[in-house]
């Protein structure tokens, strides 16, 4: 990244191939919307290159890029601050659909409804889920990106963690 | 230690971040809380399940749109770098300019020093215009005189006339123009003429000389019409010194009746 700050544009096309996928997962669990996302990797990559002399280089280009993301995320729910939740929930559910073999089927449904119970946690809880299960990044990164303290990111995962069982038991029953 | 305090390890359970030593203080807690056991089973479960969900593949249609967005970026970074170049370009020769800001600084002094001057010395100036436009009538002034002079030398007796009219337009007669006035009015071959004169100097009677003139000249005129103009000047002007004058006046044996009236009318008045 401070190869591409020092001009060399082209570079951006090597963080690309590199992060894309990442960052598409991580817009997707945040809104469910595979187009929308796509978008927002366009959207987080075009404000790399334009705000790219504010990166400074001290922390990690990954945790420079979920900043951005984030903000990205933010603009948009609150642009659209009622639709998300409940396009959300229907995405899932769109993913669950189509014809599946019996065994398959109950796993799929399974997952589709712990998908839509992540959809039913705040903004927050599942943004740090996202970035912990699905990114696999370790608390003290996230602690980084969230600008927090590690231990304050353990218990907040678990609290997500809890929050998320307690909706997912009820959906069940 | 109360259950809450572990929470910060249950997650570092987990997602497998616990130290040993950490790992040792949770193992030991759970052995004898149920409750925690449990949940932390339970929460280790959902943990796995949510591994599973699957995160969908970007569609190709994305890197396309990256690369196609990476594109125009660069185009107009290089045009802005064009636009830069160009403003570079346009202050060096600005520098090359340089020489005419001295001309322009000039041209403001000039205009400075024009209006400056204007303003301290323009009353000295304007006090040089009067004293040349006195200088400018008084010659004026002084040509007029000259040309009554002459005038009262013409031959012609309507040019003479003119010329003593030219009189009430002198407003300081000097004893040059009065004694002209006075010989024109004691030789001038033509009454009218000399009528004319008389007018011209009593208009000027505020001069002693005038005065003086016009009694003596009492006994020098033997036109009847100027004895009688002369005789109503001196009523007028309430000049006591001139009783003499008529009374020698009287003394001529071929005086006019009408004239001699006149002036034994004008003598009873004046004394």
């Amino acid at each position: 990244m401070l190869k591409v700050k020092a001009g060399d544009l082209d570079r951006m096309g090597m963080l690309f191939e590199r992060y894309n996928r990442q960052l598409y997962g991580f817009l997707f669990h945040m809104t469910y919307q595979r187009e929308l996302s796509e978008d927002m990797v366009q959207q987080v990559f075009y404000k790399m290159l334009k705000y790219r002399h504010t990166f400074t280089g001290t922390g990690e280009y990954i945790h420079w890029m979920y900043s951005i993301a984030r903000n990205v995320l933010k603009d948009h729910w609150r642009k659209n601050k009622q639709q998300v939740q409940h396009e959300g929930v229907e995405a899932a559910e769109t993913i669950a659909g189509g014809l599946v073999p019996d065994e398959a089927f109950e796993k799929k449904q399974a997952k589709a409804e712990l998908h839509r119970a992540m959809g039913k946690l705040s903004e927050s809880q599942r943004e740090i889920l996202a970035l912990s299960r699905f990114q696999e990044l370790k608390c003290q990164e996230i602690a980084q990106i969230l600008g927090m303290t590690e231990g304050t990111v353990k218990v907040r995962i678990h609290r997500a963690m809890q929050e998320l069982k307690s909706i997912y038991v009820k959906m069940e029953r | 230690m109360k259950c809450e305090l572990y929470e910060e390890l249950f997650t570092g359970w987990i997602n497998k971040e616990l130290s040993a030593e950490e790992k040792g203080v949770l193992e030991q807690h759970i052995s004898g809380c149920d409750h925690c056991r449990t949940e932390l089973e339970a929460l280790q479960q959902l943990w796995g399940h949510i591994g599973q969900i699957e995160t969908p593949e970007p569609s190709a249609n994305m890197s396309v749109k990256f690369y196609a967005m990476l594109d125009t970026y660069k185009e107009s970074v290089k045009e802005q770098r064009s636009l830069w170049a160009d403003i570079k370009y346009q202050l060096s020769n600005f520098w090359q300019w340089q020489p005419r800001w001295p001309m322009a600084y000039n041209l403001v002094m000039i205009v400075i020093l024009v209006v400056g001057g204007y303003l301290l010395f323009g009353k000295n100036k304007s006090d040089d215009q009067d004293r040349q436009l006195q200088a400018l009538s008084s010659q004026v002034h002084e040509l007029k005189q000259t040309m009554m002079l002459a005038l009262l030398e013409n031959p012609s007796a309507s040019e003479r006339i003119r010329g003593v009219s030219y009189t009430s337009e002198i407003k300081h007669a000097d004893k040059q123009v009065i004694d002209a006035l006075l010989a024109t009015l004691n030789n001038d071959p033509n009454v009218n003429v000399r009528l004319s004169t008389l007018d011209a100097l009593t208009h000027l009677a505020g001069h002693p000389e005038v005065r003086e003139g016009l009694i003596k000249s009492i006994v020098e005129q033997d036109s009847p019409l100027m004895q009688l103009a002369i005789a109503d000047v001196m009523l007028k002007l309430q000049e006591k010194r001139s009783v003499n004058s008529f009374k020698e006046l009287l003394k001529q044996k071929d005086l006019d009746h009408g004239v001699r009236d006149k002036i034994k009318q004008t003598i009873t008045q004046l004394i």
